[in-house]
C-alpha cells in the first residue's frame, strides 16, 4: 500500500516542511489523577505513528498536549529539537483532525477549508487556488459549495482532512478520526488517510482504540495504559512480540497458558511445566531465572487443528489434546474453544478455511482433537506473583 | 379501523379558545372600523375615523416613543444576556447559576417594580442618601422618563433573553472554537465567526421574547413612566378606561397585534429558512 | 483552555448583582424602623402591619388563590385533553386549532384583556371574580397544553397502539395509559398555570370588578400611593414563600419524574 505512493512521497518531501517530534518525559495530572507520566517517545519526521489504547489511557491527553490545548505538568515537547511547549496553538504548524470532524455547520465546504486563510486574510485567487488544491487532494472539489450537514460521514471526514492541511502544518493530529465511521468505511478511508500521508508526506499522529486501525496503517506504535506507555515498536513487534501481558491481550486475541519454567535446557530452550498443560520445551524469547511463574501466549492463528495426531509433525513443536466445547463458523474461518485442561479456560483457535471440501467430516462439538504449534510462535509474558 | 377521538380530545380547547379568545380579538377588530359611541361603546356605523385618528402628532409621539423604548431594551437585554450566558453555560456549575438568575424572577413583577421605585423614587433610598448627606435639598427625580422605563424593563424582562440563549450555547459544539483556534483563530474571532452563527435561532428567540412583551408593556410604563414617556399600552388604556374611545382604543390594539405578528412572522421565517437549508 | 473569559464573568456578575441587589435592599428595609428608606433600627412593626391591619390585601390574597385554584384546575383538564388530541391524532382543522394555542402565548397581554374586557361588555356580562376566572383560564390553557404535549413527545404513538393491541379500550387507555404517563407534565402544568395566574395583572387589571381586585391589584394600588414599608414586609413574605413552594414542587416534581 504505502510503497504506491512512494515516488509522488519522495518528490513532495523536498519541498514540504515537516518535523520530528519529540515527547521527553511528559506527564499530566488532573488534581490526584495521572492521566500521562513520564512518557517519552520519538516520532519520525514524515512518519505515520500511532497511539494505541483503551479509552482513559492517555492517548489523546497526549495529543492534546502536542497540538497546545494542554499544558504538560512536567516534560518537554519538541519539534526537530526545539520546544513548542511555550507557544500557542495557531504557532505550532499543527492541525488536528477532530473526532467528530468539528466541521462548522454554517459554512460551505468551500468556506470551512477556506477559514485559515481567510483569518490570514489571504487574497481572494489565492484562497481559491489553495482551497481547490486541497479538495482535490480528498477528491471533494465537486461538493464545494454544499454544507457539511449534506455530506455523508466519510465525505465530511474528507473535508476535515482538507481543512486541517491548508495551513501546510508540519505535523497533523488525527484524534480518533474514522470513530463515527461505519466499518466498512472505515477500512476504505484508512487507505485513504495512508494514500493522503503518502501524498502530502508529513509526520501523521494517529490516536486510535482500534487496534487494527492502528497495525494496518502505521510505521510505530506506542501503546498506552492508564497514562503509562506499555510498547513502542512496529506493527508486527507490538503483535508477534508484545511486551507484556496488557499489549499482548489488547492486541488482537491470545491463548494463556501458565505454568513454570521448571529448567533450562540449553540457550534457546527450557522445560515448561503446568498442571493443566503437561511439560513440554519451548522456546526462550527472553531471558528468565528456572522456577520463573510465566504465561505463554499463543496467538489462536499460530495453532494448528487435526482431528487426530498427524503422523509426521515438523521438529520444534508443541502438542495439546482436546474436546471441542464450541465453535463459531464466520465464513473465511472457524473459531474453535478447546477444552484441554477442566481447570482452564478453554483455548482458542482459528482454523482457516483454505479448502473446504463439503464431503470431508469436519471437526465439530464433542471431537477430540490434536493441537500443535510451532514452539517459536509462542512468547512468554512474566506473571506477576 | 379505530373510531377517530381526536376531536372529542381536542374540542374543549377549541370551544374554550374560540369563544374567549378568538371571537373577543374578531369583536375587537370591528370595534376599531365603527364610530365611538357617546358614552363609551360604539355606534353601529362604519367608519375609519379611528384609524384616522392614529396619525395624530400625539399617538405617532406615543408610538414613537415605544418602538425606541422596544428597540433599546431589547438591545440592551440581548448584549447583557449573551455574555452571561456563554459565562453560566461554560460553567461547571451551571444549574447555581441558572438558580442565580431564576430567584430574583420568582418574585411577584410588580414587586421588583416596586423595588425600583423604592430605590429611585423621591422618598426612596437614593434620594434620602442624597438628603441626608446633604447633597441635595428636594429629592431628585429619577422615575417617570424613558430611562426609568428601559432600566425597569430591562430588569423585569432580561431572563427571556438570557434562557433561550443559555440553552442553544449550551447545546452548541464547542469543539467548533477549539477547531477554529487550531485552524488559527484567536479565541475572540473564533466565538465571534463560529459561535455567533451558530446560536443565531437563540439570538432571534431573545430579541422576540424581549421585543414584544417590551413593545407591548404596559405596567411597567403606568408605573414608572410619566405622562410624556408613555407608550402604547397606556394609550389604549386611557382611551378604553378615561376618554372612552372605543374604536380608537381597538385600532390600537390592532397595530399593537399586528406589529407583534409581523415580528413573529419574521422569526418564524428565519427559523424555517434554518431548517429547510438544513 | 476554552474558559470563560474575565469580560463574560464581568458581564455575568454585573447582571447576577443587578438583579439581586433590588430585592435585597427591600428585604432590609422591611425591617427598617422608620416609615422612609432611612435606617433607624430594626424593627418587625411592618411584618405586625401586614398580618393584622391590612384587611383588604388578605381578602385580595383569597381572591387570588380562588382564582388560581379554580381557573388552573379548568385550564389542567382542557389543556391536557387537548395536548392528546393534538399530539396523536390527526383531523381536520388540527393546524388551526394549534396555531390558535399559540396565541394567548405570542400576544401582548394587554391586547388579551382589552378584547377580553370589550367582549364581556358585549355579551353583557358584569366584571366580577368569575370574569376574571374566565380570563385566567383563556391564558392558561396554552401553557398547560404545551407543558404535556412536551411530556407526550417524549413517547412514541406505539405505545398507544400497543395498549389498543392488547385490548384497551379508549376509556383504558386514557386511565391507564396516558394520563399516568403524563402525570408529571399535568403536574408541572398545572403548577405552571397557578403561578401564572397568581402572578397576572395586566390581564386582570381589565377584566377585575369591584370587590374582585386580586393581589397584584393590590398591590398595584398601594404601590400608586408610593413607597410603603408594609410592601417591603409583604415583599419579603412574597418572596420566601414563593422560594419554599418552588423548591418544594421542584422535589415533587423530580420524585414524580424518576417513577
Amino acid at each position: 500500500m504505502r510503497r504506491a505512493g512512494e515516488g509522488f512521497h519522495q518528490q513532495r518531501v523536498d519541498t514540504v516542511k515537516s518535523s520530528q517530534v519529540t515527547v521527553e518525559n511528559v506527564s499530566k495530572s488532573f488534581g490526584d489523577f495521572f492521566a500521562l507520566q513520564n512518557a517519552s517517545l520519538t516520532i519520525a519526521n514524515g512518519g505515520f505513528y500511532s497511539l494505541l489504547g483503551p479509552s482513559g489511557c492517555g492517548k489523546t491527553t497526549l495529543l492534546r498536549i502536542i497540538g497546545g490545548f494542554e499544558t504538560p505538568s512536567q516534560g518537554d515537547v519538541c519539534f526537530d529539537g526545539v520546544s513548542i511547549l511555550s507557544l500557542p496553538p495557531n504557532k505550532r504548524h499543527v492541525n488536528t483532525i477532530f473526532q467528530n470532524y468539528a466541521l462548522f455547520p454554517h459554512l460551505t465546504v468551500f468556506e470551512n477549508v477556506a477559514f485559515p486563510l481567510r483569518l490570514k486574510k489571504t487574497a481572494a485567487a489565492g484562497i481559491k487556488k489553495a482551497v481547490q488544491e486541497n479538495l482535490e487532494l480528498v477528491r471533494m472539489e465537486t461538493e464545494s459549495k454544499k454544507y457539511p450537514r449534506q455530506l455523508s460521514g466519510g465525505q465530511k471526514q474528507r473535508v476535515a482532512i482538507a481543512r486541517a492541511l491548508i495551513n501546510q502544518p508540519r505535523v497533523l493530529l488525527l484524534d480518533e478520526p474514522l470513530s463515527a465511521l461505519d466499518a466498512k468505511l472505515r477500512q476504505h478511508m484508512l487507505l485513504e488517510l495512508d494514500a493522503i500521508h503518502d501524498k502530502v508526506g508529513i509526520t501523521f499522529i494517529y490516536v486510535t482504540h482500534d487496534q487494527a486501525e492502528a497495525l494496518s496503517v502505521s510505521d510505530q506504535v506506542c501503546v498506552l495504559n492508564k497514562g503509562e506507555i506499555q510498547q513502542i515498536g512496529s506493527p508486527a513487534e507490538i503483535y508477534e512480540s508484545p511486551a507484556n501481558e496488557f499489549v499482548a491481550r489488547f492486541i488482537g486475541e491470545t491463548n494463556y497458558l501458565h505454568g513454570t519454567v521448571a529448567a533450562l535446557t540449553d540457550e534457546e530452550h527450557a522445560l515448561f511445566e503446568s498442571p493443566d498443560y503437561g511439560s513440554f520445551s519451548i522456546y526462550l524469547d527472553k531471558k528468565v531465572q528456572p522456577g520463573s511463574k510465566v504465561a505463554l501466549t499463543v496467538r489462536p492463528e499460530k495453532i494448528r487443528i487435526a482431528p487426530q495426531k498427524p503422523d509426521k509433525l515438523p521438529p520444534d513443536v508443541n502438542v495439546l489434546h482436546g474436546t471441542v466445547e464450541d465453535m463459531i463458523y464466520t465464513g473465511f474461518q472457524t473459531k474453535y474453544f478447546i477444552r484441554v485442561s477442566q481447570n482452564k479456560e478453554p483455548l482458542i483457535v482459528f482454523r482457516q478455511h483454505v479448502q473446504y471440501f463439503m464431503d470431508e467430516k469436519p471437526i465439530t462439538w464433542k471431537d477430540k482433537v490434536c493441537l500443535w504449534w510451532n514452539s517459536k510462535d509462542s512468547f512468554m509474558v512474566e506473571v506477576s506473583k | 379501523m379505530r373510531k377517530n377521538y381526536g376531536p372529542i380530545y381536542v374540542g374543549p380547547v377549541a370551544f374554550w379558545l374560540c369563544a374567549f379568545l378568538s371571537v373577543p380579538l374578531l369583536i375587537t377588530l370591528s370595534y376599531s372600523f365603527l364610530e365611538k359611541g357617546l358614552y363609551g361603546g360604539v355606534e353601529p356605523h362604519l367608519s375609519l375615523a379611528a384609524y384616522r385618528s392614529l396619525f395624530n402628532t400625539a399617538v405617532l409621539k406615543v408610538l414613537l416613543n415605544t418602538i425606541i423604548i422596544a428597540v433599546l431594551s431589547t438591545a440592551m437585554m440581548v448584549a447583557l444576556a449573551l455574555p452571561t450566558a456563554y459565562y453560566i453555560a461554560r460553567s461547571p456549575v451551571k444549574n447555581l447559576l441558572l438558580m442565580l438568575i431564576i430567584i430574583p424572577f420568582w418574585t411577584n413583577f410588580l414587586i421588583r417594580i416596586y423595588a425600583w421605585i423604592a430605590i429611585l423614587g423621591s422618598n426612596g433610598l437614593i434620594n434620602s442618601f442624597l438628603m441626608g448627606a446633604g447633597l441635595t435639598d428636594s429629592p431628585v427625580q429619577f422615575l417617570y422618563n424613558r430611562g426609568a422605563i428601559i432600566l425597569v424593563i430591562v430588569y423585569t424582562t432580561i431572563p427571556f433573553a438570557i434562557f433561550p440563549l443559555y440553552s442553544t450555547i449550551e447545546k452548541f459544539d464547542f469543539s467548533l472554537i477549539e477547531a477554529a483556534m487550531d485552524l488559527g483563530a484567536s479565541k475572540t474571532v473564533a466565538l465571534w465567526k463560529i459561535m455567533i452563527p451558530n446560536i443565531r435561532s437563540g439570538i432571534t428567540t431573545a430579541v422576540l421574547f424581549t421585543f414584544i412583551p417590551t413593545f407591548g408593556n404596559f405596567a411597567v410604563p403606568k408605573l414608572v413612566g410619566g405622562t410624556s414617556s408613555w407608550m402604547l399600552g397606556n394609550l389604549i388604556e386611557r382611551e378604553l378606561n378615561i376618554t372612552r374611545n372605543w374604536p380608537l382604543a381597538s385600532s390600537m390594539s390592532v397595530v399593537l397585534t399586528s406589529v407583534t405578528m409581523l415580528a413573529v412572522l419574521f422569526f418564524m421565517r428565519s427559523q424555517n429558512k434554518k431548517e429547510s437549508s438544513r | 483552555m476554552n474558559k470563560p473569559g474575565k469580560f463574560s464573568f464581568g458581564v455575568f456578575l454585573f447582571v447576577t448583582l443587578f438583579l439581586h441587589i433590588p430585592l435585597a435592599i427591600l428585604v432590609i428595609t422591611s425591617f427598617n424602623s422608620s416609615k422612609s428608606m432611612r435606617w433607624e433600627g430594626f424593627s418587625l412593626k411592618w411584618y405586625h402591619e401586614l398580618f393584622y391591619n391590612s384587611g383588604p390585601l388578605w381578602h385580595s390574597f383569597w381572591n387570588s388563590i380562588i382564582v388560581a385554584i379554580s381557573s388552573s384546575a379548568v385550564a389542567t383538564v382542557i389543556g391536557t385533553l387537548g395536548a392528546i388530541g393534538l399530539c396523536w391524532y390527526s383531523f381536520r382543522m388540527k393546524k388551526a386549532i394549534q396555531t390558535l394555542t399559540f396565541f394567548p402565548v405570542i400576544l401582548p397581554e394587554i391586547i388579551i384583556g382589552v378584547s377580553i374586557l370589550i367582549f364581556f361588555n358585549k355579551i353583557g356580562l358584569n366584571l366580577s371574580l368569575f370574569t376574571v376566572f374566565l380570563a385566567h383560564v383563556t391564558f392558561n390553557i396554552p401553557f398547560v397544553l404545551m407543558t404535556v404535549m412536551a411530556r407526550l413527545e417524549e413517547f412514541d404513538f406505539s405505545i398507544v397502539e400497543a395498549a389498543y393491541d392488547l385490548g384497551a379500550t379508549e376509556l383504558d387507555m386514557l386511565l391507564r395509559v396516558i394520563l399516568p404517563i403524563s402525570m408529571p407534565g399535568i403536574i408541572a402544568g398545572l403548577l405552571l398555570a397557578i403561578t401564572l395566574s397568581l402572578e397576572d395583572f395586566v390581564i386582570t387589571f381589565f377584566v377585575a370588578g369591584p370587590g374582585s381586585s386580586t393581589l397584584p391589584l393590590h398591590i398595584f394600588s398601594m404601590i400608586r400611593f408610593g413607597v410603603s414599608p408594609t410592601i417591603n414586609a409583604l415583599s419579603v413574605v412574597i418572596i420566601v414563600g414563593t422560594a419554599l413552594v418552588a423548591l418544594s414542587t421542584k422535589n415533587l416534581y423530580s420524585s414524580l419524574l424518576k417513577r
